[in-house]
């Protein structure tokens, strides 16, 4: 009893301590929830913050993405643009290529005909024997290279030559005998004989004879024994020449030589009408043969 | 540009003919042709040419002796010369171009060389 006696006092004390102790905790508890939801709360924009930053970072990057792509995109078809102009490039240039050759060729041919051009025009412009040779010689030396030749007549037999031109050496003085040498071959033959420079020839044998013919007859032949140093051989336009040669030189040294005997150019042409009849007379002629052998 | 004026002293018709012919491919090009030397100085008295082409081996008035006329003249001592020689004559050829010869070509000659040697003398694009 008396122990209850003595703690009744306390117990409303006890109690209140209690409920205040229960007050202040619970408050305390308050305060600490409220903080924690402050604390969370300012976490939670925090992380807004960090989501909202985010965002604008993946929104920009996508955005830098799409000009990334479309740069990419420009960037093939420039690529595509420069294989294309590249190939059209390789294409013009394959064609510069072509056309230059063709010009060179064009080039090179037209020199070609102008040399024989000049030669032709030279060789039948004169009626002066003189002339005729001098052209003759320079024909072989400016035009072909030829550093020594001579140029000789051949006698009515085809068994001797006489030179009436040279170059690069003396002129030989007297007639030659030919049957058996070279120059009696191509008299006999009526073909050219044309060595190549490199090829091995024996001491004195010529590096080319050509032949001068008129109508099917060798009048005159050119022995050829050097070409000029830097000359290393021969070249298409210089056969040409040699053909050029062969036929027109023959024809405008015996022209050259008959109207030596004419008192002039007029003089040449008396008895123009006397020929042309003749040559008609013999035609009727020959064409009356033929018919009646026919018949 | 008006044109250009080439002067060619050639004793050979042959080689004159051939020398015209490639200058003939020039635009613009006149030619007056000498058959020596003598006549080359005459024309040259005459007219102002802005190329002159000179065989070397010539009758009268050798091209070594145009050229040097050619060289003492005031008048035309600027004048580009192509001298024609022959292959073989290097002494010749020296003694050209000690006496102020600007350029040579060698027998025989070929039109593109020609073309190529006046254009490059006479800046020809």
């Amino acid at each position: 009893m008396s122990s209850r006696k003595a703690r009744a006092p306390e117990q409303p004390a006890d109690l209140r301590a209690e409920r205040e102790q229960f007050v202040r905790s619970f408050l305390h508890k308050g305060v600490e929830l409220t903080e924690d939801l402050i604390r969370e709360n300012q976490s939670l924009d925090q992380q807004v913050r960090q989501l909202q930053d985010e965002n604008v970072q993946l929104r920009a990057q996508l955005a830098s993405n799409d000009a990334i792509r479309e740069l990419l995109q420009k960037i093939e078809g420039l690529e595509r643009d420069r294989k294309a102009l590249l190939n059209r490039s390789s294409e013009l240039e394959r064609e510069f290529e072509q056309r230059s050759e063709l010009h060179a060729e064009v080039e090179h041919e037209l020199n070609n005909l102008a040399s024989l051009y000049v030669a032709s025009f030279q060789l039948s412009g004169t009626l002066s024997v003189g002339r005729v040779v001098r052209h003759m010689c320079e024909l072989l030396e400016q035009l072909v290279g030829a550093q020594s030749f001579v140029i000789y007549i051949v006698s009515a037999d085809g068994t001797r030559a006489t030179a009436v031109g040279a170059r690069g050496m003396q002129v030989p003085t007297g007639s030659l005998q030919i049957e058996d040498s070279p120059l009696g071959d191509v008299c006999l033959t009526g073909v050219g004989r044309v060595l190549e420079p490199e090829q091995p020839r024996k001491s004195g044998e010529p590096l080319a004879v050509l032949p001068l013919v008129f109508d099917g007859e060798v009048v005159g032949v050119i022995s050829i024994n050097n070409l000029l140093p830097h000359k290393r051989g021969w070249a298409n336009v210089d056969r040409e020449l040699f053909k050029l040669l062969s036929a027109h030189g023959a024809t405008a040294l015996i022209a050259a030589n008959l109207y030596a005997k004419e008192a002039g150019p007029r003089a040449a042409l008396h008895d123009v009408l006397f020929h042309l009849e003749n040559e008609r007379v013999r035609q009727l002629t020959e064409a009356e043969s033929e018919a009646g052998g026919d018949v | 540009m008006s044109g250009y004026a080439c002067l060619v002293v050639e004793d050979s018709p042959m080689m004159r003919q051939l020398i015209v012919f490639a200058l003939s491919r020039i635009k613009n090009m006149t030619v007056t042709e000498a058959d020596d030397g003598i006549v080359g100085l005459k024309k040259l008295a005459q007219t102002r040419f802005d190329l002159i082409i000179t065989d070397i081996n010539m009758p009268i008035m050798d091209g070594l002796k145009l050229v040097r006329k050619i060289r003492s003249d005031e008048r035309h001592k600027d004048v580009p010369v192509i001298v024609i020689t022959t292959e073989g004559s290097r002494e010749d050829r020296e003694r050209a171009m000690a006496l102020g010869a600007s350029a040579y070509i060698a027998k025989p000659i070929q039109a593109p060389q020609v073309i190529e040697t006046v254009k490059e003398l006479l800046k020809i694009g």
